[in-house]
């Protein structure tokens, strides 16, 4: 079992997954943005500004997920110190990083005609911000630190530490007086949301997911290319 | 119809640039990956021809990566 995640047969398996990506992207990304922009009816009290949420939200989920990820394989790193544990969360944070800005811009494009303000300190947008910090923290220390060890120290030290923020950005909502409108979209319990835009904004998750699984793997290639190309050194 | 979709009620600026944005980054983003990767994969290609007949023998039997990297090289020139 073990044998199957050796370099070599990810590296196979990520050819023939980059490959089939490519085939149903844009055919996925047609579809999902005609429903966004022409199918998916207007909100009775936002009108059409409502279509920026099917950027937004995946784009804050995506952003999310992606550092609860990196936290999680930061905790797992520290136990058992798997070393393609550590390429997985490196080629991750990029991905996570560009989606939380897009979470914050696209929200603040979408603050401007419902708030009446592109920004403002609220506790949801606040630690949105935080938690783009904590992504430029954690890439800025693989980039600038030398030795390959102790930035994998370092950066798991901040992921960890930057998980505090992930159930704060969640209830936000709930904790503090916010301009936010609570999760429409639960896993547990019913969703507050008409599925004539809950589908809408499902497919353009799905593409954002797809898109960030391309980037990923490019991303994870090309480590595995820079340790083989830093093995060939050593020959 | 279009103008509808283009103007959409005076949000249309709103959304469209949400979008643009949005393509744009992960446009560039793509690019930028695409290329680096590129650029280590033609590294890795010339520094394995550079190697003596016999190691890059050896290195092509023994390494799936190495020889993968050698024969995309060789079809992208």
């Amino acid at each position: 079992m073990l044998k199957f995640f050796t370099n070599s047969n990810i590296f196979f398996w990520i050819e023939k997954l980059t490959n089939f990506i490519n085939s149903i992207f844009f055919v996925l990304l047609l579809v999902a943005i005609s429903f966004a922009i022409i199918f998916s009816p207007p909100d009775y009290l936002q009108g059409d500004s409502v279509r920026i949420m099917y950027v937004h939200v995946p784009a804050a989920w995506i952003g999310l997920a992606s550092f609860t990820l990196i936290a999680l394989i930061s905790i797992l790193n520290f136990i058992f110190k798997i070393k393609n544990l550590m390429l997985v969360s490196k080629s991750i944070a990029p991905i996570g990083l560009m989606f939380t800005c897009l979470a914050i811009v696209t929200g603040s494009l979408w603050g401007q005609p419902t708030w009446g303000t592109f920004w403002a300190w609220d506790a949801r947008i606040t630690s949105m911000l935080v938690l783009a910090i904590f992504y430029l923290l954690f890439i800025f220390v693989h980039k600038f630190i030398s030795g390959e060890e102790k930035a994998n120290k370092i950066s798991n030290m901040i992921a960890i530490i930057g998980f505090i923020n992930i159930p704060i950005i969640k209830y936000s909502v709930e904790w503090w007086n916010t301009l936010h409108q609570p999760a429409s979209v639960k896993i547990l319990g019913s969703n507050t949301i008409h599925s004539s835009m809950l589908v809408p904004l499902l497919l353009m998750f799905f593409v954002l997911i797809l898109y960030c699984a391309l980037i990923f793997l490019m991303k994870y290639k090309t480590e595995i290319i820079r340790i083989k190309k830093k093995n060939l050194k050593r020959l | 119809m279009i103008e509808n979709i283009v103007y959409m009620n005076g949000y249309g600026i709103f959304v469209w640039s949400s979008f643009a944005i949005t393509a744009l980054s992960c446009v560039i983003v793509y690019f930028k990956t695409l290329k680096t990767l590129r650029k280590y994969e033609k590294e890795f290609a010339k520094e394995i021809e550079d190697l003596s007949t016999e190691k890059r023998k050896t290195l092509l039997e023994s390494s799936k990566v190495a020889s993968q990297v050698v024969s995309s090289y060789n079809k992208t020139i």
